[in-house]
């Protein structure tokens, strides 16, 4: 029951938002983007990508400043992001343009995102990216914008991607996406499996002793496939998605000492199919977006010790989005944007005594931006939220109505003048799950939104633009959480509850340097460096013994250090990444104590023309190479020095 | 850019030697244990951190990790039971399913006895003694006959779902079957076992979920029904150990009992208020003899309750919420706060030394 628990409140069933992004976002991405000086966006591009050879979306995540990854295992294993201090529900994930969705825990797993067909991921935090992002994840604490290969249009005819991996713990994957674009239309189809055994080893201190050991019942396998077809307009375009996979793993959970009893599993498919239509003219941009996802969660615990001997849990979960967003250029100075988005979700179990939800989610946003003697940008945002909550099994929860705003002054650069300041302030919420409303005894249906207020200074510069590129950029930030919901866990195995208790400050700073220099005709290299405090303290009870702790697995210090050397078609890429000591419960005292850990990731790579416009690339990569024994979470063991060669394909 | 990847090496080294290696804590305790107690604290699912302190009552201080440091590995995961019994000490550990045995007097490991039945873990939930037998309630629906003197699992006979409190009278093994995993179905009976032949006789029908059982000095059993948290509440079964049949059902809210002599201490946690309640009864008379025995002021989440004959005291657990290291408040046996001992995380269970 516990553990069936821990898997439905932590395991996200993800519907499967796999749609597109704007045009322009690819074009932002290809080109030199991470050379402009915004304060609140950071990009990871094609290059950084491919050169990081990550298992899943979630290892890339980690790369971006103020993130923080909570991952419960390697190939496979949960992972979930929150950004600068906020809880995981407040992060929205938007892939090709359209929100990842998860009503039943609100999370995002992203281990379960592959990574393959990825071209560019952007986190965006105070003012959003585009104006054409869906209504839900603008009105959101921030947001991962994730692009795909499949789902944007190109110039070229016809182009191919194709890739075979082979790595430690017998792991293989095979990717292969074309994208066929006659004229104005766009036909892309891709397909893709992956799957390994995970029996990896580990070494485990238990006192003054070791645990010596393989991974167990962590086998994984998965496949995916999809198609899109699309229209480009003069001015815009048309598009249609669909997508299906299916996961089919083992849930090796914590390692408990002297248990190796584990054998649970978790089946997971999910379908969507998606449109959007978007329109750019010289005044006026809009977009209309809906989409219709199925997700499937199949939880089996085989020796459960209840009456039946098992659990055979089951949960569908699904939803349907529709939205409109417009942009409208008044004149040279102001600009209103705003939009709508409806989205309705419900979820079914196969356990009776489980409730039956539905919710309908209204979602309003309008704004202003406007720029003052062309040396100040403001803007003015104010979104409202219409939640409806209907149980058809119980309770339902309370229908709720929200106004939120943000506001942000930003100073403009000029050709010269490469200093820019901004300052914004956001306030959103996020809604408690179905799970944490409804799931049996654990969930309470009086639960209030958790709302989040966040503070932001920023400053980024470009000091120096030739044959050394510097671009510096930081932050400095407060963020206050309010009605945390918080699981109180109680006496025996099957008594939790969710409250609305916490009171959470975030003291941060963050700080990247990203660095690009040409050192001679053929040989570049490229250094990324960032660095990310979160003072992030329980400030809910002055007489509690966690009153101004750091709260459970959010680090003080985050350090990611990579830097690539180039000669010619061939390169080198070492990545750093780095966190400090977190604590496995909210009192930070020695017994919950997590070390921190330095991991280092080595590739090397190099790219072949084999025909016009065909190339081949190989890449080696040693991950883990100090052989580090570290967790994430506590007692879920991550794996040591491993090995990944890659050999990719491209047409185009 | 040399510089600057050399400032960043810098940061990044200067953090790493930051953060301080956690060193194992000196073993503080005196050789052999004595005037002082055992406090097994249970942790939390999944993290692997039951311990058990030992709290010097000469002094009173508090070594947080004695398990640890006198056997060299740790505990476990969710220790929810320990005993004494001749100069043993039995641990049962739930999750890890195991039963740790320990010398009472050094605590060194006699041995671990590792409790999975082929690929299943038994998950055992507590122990009671009886001549040269040790009686484990396993969740899996059993109760492990285990020889005191070989330390192996001689017999396991089948009894309800999940049991867990367990009490003997008249020759006979009461054994609560909780049925807790197929929550909210949750079982209720009593099974009765026959110590001599080893066989259930029969199974009582008592409250919902019973957990705790307790014997009192007419031999008669008192069991805690917990019911189901919300319309059902709790209740306490008195049970005729001649003939096994309920004599009544008291409708005493209940989340532990204890003996105090020849009366009774129940404690009351309520999950839903935090609020808690401790009286005192005559199970000879079953009367209450003072409802609001102990002040439960300044204790946050009651999480058990114990008498010192040694010395006349009583103990009252305090699990913090659950996430927070806990305490033990110290009374009077009139229940009177004395003082309160900082241990570790959920303690649930103590051991008394003269």
């Amino acid at each position: 029951m516990l553990r069936n628990t821990i898997i439905l409140l932590f395991l996200p069933l993800i519907s499967w938002g796999q749609k597109d992004t704007v045009q322009r976002i690819s074009e932002v991405i290809v080109s030199e983007a991470i050379y402009i000086p915004k304060s609140t966006k950071s990009i990871l591009t094609q290059k950084d990508i491919d050169e990081l050879s990550a298992n899943d979306v979630g290892e890339l995540i980690q790369k971006i400043s103020g993130a923080n990854l909570k991952s419960y295992g390697s190939l496979g294993g949960l992972k979930t992001v929150s950004m600068r201090g906020l809880g995981t529900n407040h992060s929205s994930i938007v892939k090709d343009g359209f929100s990842i969705l998860n009503s039943q825990t609100g999370q995002v797993n992203l281990g379960q995102i592959e990574v393959d067909n990825v071209v560019g991921i952007i986190s965006s935090i105070g003012k959003r990216f585009k104006n054409s992002l869906p209504i839900s994840a603008q009105v959101s604490g921030s947001n991962f914008l994730i692009k795909t290969f499949e789902n944007t249009f190109t110039s070229d005819t016809l182009q191919v991607r194709a890739n075979v991996k082979y790595a430690s713990f017998n792991q293989q994957l095979a990717y292969l996406g074309v994208k066929y674009s006659p004229n104005r239309w766009l036909l892309s189809a891709f397909g893709r499996m992956r799957k390994s055994d995970g029996a990896y080893p580990y070494l485990l201190k238990n006192g003054s002793t070791f645990i010596n050991s393989n991974r167990r019942n962590n086998a994984y396998q998965d496949y995916s496939f999809g198609a899109t077809l699309g229209y480009r307009f003069k001015k815009g375009f048309w598009r249609l998605m669909y997508r299906n996979s299916s996961i089919n793993q083992e849930l090796p959970g914590a390692v408990i000492f002297y248990n190796a009893t584990q054998d649970e599993t978790l089946l997971t498919s999910k379908q969507s199919l998606s449109s959007d239509f978007q329109s750019f003219l010289r005044f006026l941009e809009y977009r209309f977006y809906a989409d219709v996802n199925s997700g499937q969660l199949n939880y089996k615990d085989p020796t459960f010790l209840n009456s039946t001997g098992k659990i055979d849990a089951k949960y569908d979960n699904r939803s349907v989005t529709g939205g409109v967003t417009f942009s409208a250029k008044l004149n040279n100075n102001l600009i209103l944007n705003g939009g709508v988005e409806e989205v309705i979700s419900d979820l079914f179990s196969n356990d009776s005594t489980f409730a039956k939800p539905v919710r309908f989610h209204n979602f309003g946003l309008l704004g202003a931006s406007y720029v003052l003697k062309k040396k100040l940008k403001i803007e003015v945002q104010v979104s409202s939220q219409y939640v409806q909550e209907k149980n058809n099994n119980g309770l339902s929860g309370k229908d709720r109505f929200r106004i939120n705003p943000f506001i942000s002054l930003e100073t403009i650069s000029k050709k010269k003048q490469r200093w820019k300041h901004q300052l914004w302030y956001r306030n959103s919420f996020r809604m408690p799950s179905f799970n944490e409303l409804y799931y049996n005894n654990i969930g309470n249906n009086l639960l209030e939104p958790e709302d989040a207020h966040q503070f932001n200074y920023g400053l980024s510069v470009v000091p120096v633009q030739k044959k050394i590129e510097i671009y510096i950029r930081s932050n400095v930030y407060f963020n206050h959480v309010a009605n945390k919901i918080v699981a109180i866990p109680t006496k025996n195995l099957f008594v939790w509850s969710m409250q609305n208790v916490g009171l959470v400050n975030i003291y941060g700073f963050e700080a990247i340097l990203q660095v690009k220099w040409t050192l001679a005709k053929n040989w570049k290299l490229t250094s990324n460096a960032n660095y990310s405090y979160q003072r992030t303290i329980d400030v809910t009870d002055a007489n509690t013994p966690t009153y101004l702790h750091q709260i459970a697995y959010i680090p003080l210090h985050t350090v990611n250090f990579d830097f690539s050397v180039y000669y010619k078609t061939a390169g080198l890429r070492m990545s750093n990444y780095f966190v400090s000591k977190r604590y496995s419960l909210n009192e930070n005292i020695v017994q919950n104590e997590i070390e921190g850990f330095l991991i280092s990731d080595l590739s090397i790579f190099h790219t072949f023309k084999i025909a016009k416009k065909n190339q081949l690339k190989i890449q080696f990569s040693v991950k883990n190479i100090f052989n580090q024994q570290y967790a994430y979470i506590r007692n879920f063991v991550m794996p040591g020095r491993n090995y990944l060669l890659s050999l990719s394909y491209a047409f185009n | 850019m040399r510089l600057i990847s050399w400032l960043s090496i810098t940061a990044i080294m200067l953090i790493l030697s930051s953060c301080k290696k956690d060193k194992p804590e000196q073993d503080v305790v005196s050789a052999t244990l004595s005037n002082g107690m055992l406090v097994l604290c249970e942790g939390l699912f999944q993290q692997n951190n039951s311990t058990v302190s030992w709290v010097n009552l000469a002094n009173s201080t508090v070594a947080n990790n004695l398990f640890e440091n006198r056997v060299g590995r740790q505990l476990g995961d969710t220790g929810n039971d320990i005993q004494r019994y001749g100069n043993k000490i039995y641990i049962v550990v739930n999750a890890s399913s195991t039963i740790e045995v320990l010398d009472a007097t050094t605590f060194q490991s006699i041995q671990q006895i590792d409790m999975v039945n082929g690929s299943v873990a038994k998950q055992p939930r507590s122990i009671v003694f009886n001549g040269s037998n040790a009686y484990v309630s396993c969740y899996d629906g059993f109760v492990d006959v285990i020889d005191t003197s070989t330390l192996l699992v001689t017999q396991r006979i089948q009894v309800g779902a999940n049991p867990e409190g367990m009490a003997i009278a008249n020759n006979k093994l009461y054994v609560a079957n909780s049925g807790g995993l197929n929550f909210p179905n949750v079982d209720s009976t009593l099974s009765v076992i026959d110590l001599s032949t080893s066989t259930e006789l029969a199974k009582i029908a008592i409250g919902k979920n019973p957990s705790s059982v307790i014997t009192d000095l007419q031999g008669e059993i008192y069991v805690i029904n917990r019911g189901d948290y919300a319309a059902v509440p709790s209740s306490i079964s008195r049970i005729d150990t001649q003939n096994d049949v309920v004599i009544s059902t008291l409708a005493i809210n209940a989340t532990h009992i204890t003996s105090m002599n020849s009366n009774f201490i129940i404690a009351n946690y309520d999950y839903n208020t935090s609020a808690s309640n401790v009286l005192l009864f005559d199970p000879l008379n079953e009367t209450v003899i003072n409802p609001n025995f102990i002040s439960t002021a300044g204790i946050t989440t009651l999480y058990g309750v114990q008498y010192d004959s040694f010395r006349n005291k009583i103990y009252i657990m305090d699990a913090m919420s659950f996430t927070n290291t806990g305490y033990i408040n110290l009374f009077n046996s009139t229940g009177s706060p004395i003082e309160k001992f900082h241990v570790g995380l959920n303690p649930n269970k103590i051991i008394f030394y003269d």
